[in-house]
């Protein structure tokens, strides 16, 4: 095995430890806070998909990665609105 | 052994290091301290930097740059949300 597999496996171990982490923060009782815990849990699952298609060379990893990259944020922003009252 | 195979392992490995410090900063306070969504903002910060310096290593620039610029607002959306929305009830 080499380092960078290593590295890769390393950094995919502490990927799934912070998507529990984010899981359990989103069902905290605010809105507020399931926003930081979908957010942080969307980029998690996205570098977790490249990760996948890097290791497993599965390609359609990384068009579900830039999907949630590109809509994650968008989706916490119009939620954040609404929780503002806009 | 190459040396940018080396660079990179060092820099995901990095980047793993910052995500678990994130999981254990983002579960370590309690719900009753005062203005912890504020805190928790901020630690959600470090694991976005440490993705995008994953998603670099990985080869994808473009979902790195995209993120990069996406992220500052809607951090800045959930603060701003939860001042006027419901810390003000």
């Amino acid at each position: 095995m080499s380092i960078l597999m290593f590295s890769e496996y390393a950094l995919m171990v502490a990927l799934a430890v912070f998507a529990i982490a984010t899981i359990r923060i989103t069902t905290r009782k605010t809105i507020a806070m399931a926003l930081v815990g979908a957010g942080g849990l969307s980029i998690a699952v996205a570098t977790l998909l490249i990760l996948v298609n890097n290791i497993y060379g599965l390609s359609f990893c990384r068009d579900i990665a830039t999907a949630l990259v590109l809509l994650g944020p968008v989706g916490t922003i119009a939620f954040a609105r609404v929780l503002r009252g806009d | 052994m190459d040396i940018v195979m080396i660079i990179k392992s060092v820099l995901l490995l990095i980047s793993a290091a910052l995500v678990l410090l994130a999981a254990y900063g983002i579960i370590r306070f309690k719900d009753e301290v005062p203005n912890v969504l504020y805190a928790r903002i901020h630690i959600l910060g470090i694991a976005d930097m440490a993705c995008i310096l994953a998603l670099l290593v990985l080869n994808e620039p473009l979902l790195a740059v995209a993120y990069f610029i996406l992220a500052p607002f809607a951090s800045h959306a959930i603060a701003n949300g939860h001042y006027y929305g419901e810390e003000e009830k």
